[in-house]
């Protein structure tokens, strides 16, 4: 028997993809969420589309026909200060304006100005983005105080289940768990990253880089040792359960992936219950898919583990354990030869001396 | 060709670094291109390969990209790393067949890093086949 929830499931943004959402999963759907323009604020994502306020209010209309809701992103990190000039302040104010007369339910955001503004002025219900890192019952106040209608946590305390209920009992707004962002355990990137994404994929003058240093180091960092996967705070879907006494509420990462793959997710937190290679949920390792085999079944009963977990790994091992058994490397990828071999059996073993 | 061959070949490319390195490295593409300037090669995109890694393997690196330049049919005149600016993170191996107008861009550069984006691990100077920098 599953949880009585409310999914909030990532749409890239085009009508026809929103179309594909509803047909194929609309029931289990509570609400969509898609980014913005970003020539007014940015998002915390790179965008696969950037509709424009009629379709919006197109996309809007025709969701609510079919009993989903519909949130916009707008969870930029950083906007540059602009938002503080009168010029920058006027044009961001008549752009949520815009979005408000669309009919939109709820919009994300990350900056607490954002926040106690849409409360102020608008009928849409302003959300906490998890990039402004709420990960303690005193931010999570804060945020209520200045309107939050609801705060995505942090994931870093996703396994922290102490710090998970102290925010609960701190506030009466919404909670929100992102399930499956997959973004390294105390990410040293994390700020840094999602700044650059936030004027990468925002307003002009847009900085013109090649390689996204951040992205490329971190998927490096878990080509190393996966147990950076292991220990990265996403919820398996066999797990929701146990944070029913936290919140019903969640939200699927992977705006910038295909819609099957969208569905595939929204299957298996339905479900909560999935077969397969837990890479295929995870949101941000995207690129690691074609590297890993790890089955989501190998997983079972490790949450009762990290509920009580300190997290000093340095005395413990159970995730280094996990990790060597459960995690399979694809050799021979896109050839007739193709197979896994666990990861642990590569590593430290050299067939070329330097 | 082509297909089967480059997907062989850049599952190959993978399982020779992994065994060098003796741990997991990812090829997450390998291209082929041909530019309107009229330089042509190969791209192989890779993850999980630092500037130190070729440094210390340099040697048994090289012998296998000539080998794989071979396999596609490539001079294998001009090699090089493709890194993150400023850090040691490689974003790709090149096998690039340079034509006559960009050339001299690398023949009149000194030293193994060019720009900050570039390890060159061989570049045969024209009418010099053969000699490495």
């Amino acid at each position: 028997m599953t949880m009585k929830k409310r999914l909030y499931v990532p749409h890239p943004g085009h009508f026809d993809g929103l179309k594909e959402l509803v047909s194929e999963a609309g029931k289990d759907i509570y609400s969509i969420f898609m980014a913005g323009s970003p020539d007014y604020v940015g998002t915390g994502r790179s965008n696969l589309s950037s509709p424009q306020i009629e379709d919006i209010r197109e996309q809007t209309e025709y969701a609510h026909k079919n009993g989903v809701k519909v949130e916009i992103v707008l969870n930029s990190s950083c906007l540059g200060g602009r938002q503080l000039t009168p010029e920058g302040f006027n044009l961001i104010h008549w752009y949520l304006g815009q979005l408000d007369s669309c009919g939109i339910d709820t919009i994300v955001v990350a900056d607490p100005y954002l926040v106690e503004i849409i409360a102020r002025d608008f009928e849409m219900l302003p959300v906490v983005s998890v990039l402004s890192f709420v990960d303690s019952p005193e931010k999570a106040r804060f945020y209520e105080d200045l309107g939050a209608h609801s705060i995505v946590v942090d994931p870093d305390v996703h396994r922290h289940f102490d710090v998970l209920h102290a925010i609960r009992d701190a506030v009466d707004c919404e909670i929100k768990l992102l399930v499956n962002e997959g973004c390294l355990y105390q990410c040293p990137f994390r700020y840094a990253h999602f700044n650059f994404f936030s004027h990468a994929f925002g307003p002009q003058p847009r900085p013109n880089v090649l390689d996204d240093y951040y992205y490329d180091r971190c998927i490096m960092l878990r080509i190393k040792d996966p147990k950076l996967i292991t220990i990265s705070p996403w919820i398996r879907p066999e797990d929701l359960k146990e944070y029913a006494d936290i919140t019903n509420v969640f939200k699927i990462g992977g705006r910038t992936h295909y819609v099957n793959w969208i569905l595939n997710c929204v299957s298996a937190y339905t479900d909560e219950s999935y077969e397969g290679n837990l890479m295929d949920l995870l949101d941000c390792p995207k690129a690691l898919k074609d590297l890993y085999y790890i089955s989501n079944r190998d997983f079972d009963g490790a949450l009762d583990h990290w509920k009580n977990c300190p997290t000093i790994c340095a005395n413990c091992g159970f995730c280094r354990e996990l990790t060597d058994r459960a995690v399979k490397v694809y050799a021979g990828g896109g050839t007739e030869n193709e197979e896994t071999v666990l990861w642990s059996e590569m590593a430290g073993i050299t067939e070329v001396s330097a | 060709m082509i297909t089967k061959e480059i997907l062989q070949i850049r599952s190959d490319i993978e399982n020779n670094l992994r065994k060098m390195l003796a741990r997991a490295v990812m090829v997450t593409e390998l291209d082929v291109f041909a530019l309107p300037c009229g330089c042509s090669g190969i791209t192989v995109n890779v993850r999980g390969l630092e500037l130190d890694d070729i440094e210390v393997f340099e040697k048994q690196m090289l012998s296998f990209f000539e080998e794989v330049a071979s396999r596609l049919e490539i001079p294998p005149s001009f090699i090089f790393a493709r890194l993150i600016p400023g850090s040691s993170v490689v974003a790709a191996i090149n096998w690039r067949v340079l034509c006559d107008r960009c050339y001299p861009e690398f023949a009149t550069a000194s030293g193994k890093m060019p720009r900050p984006d570039i390890y060159i691990m061989h570049f045969e100077r024209r009418g010099q086949k053969g000699k490495k920098r």
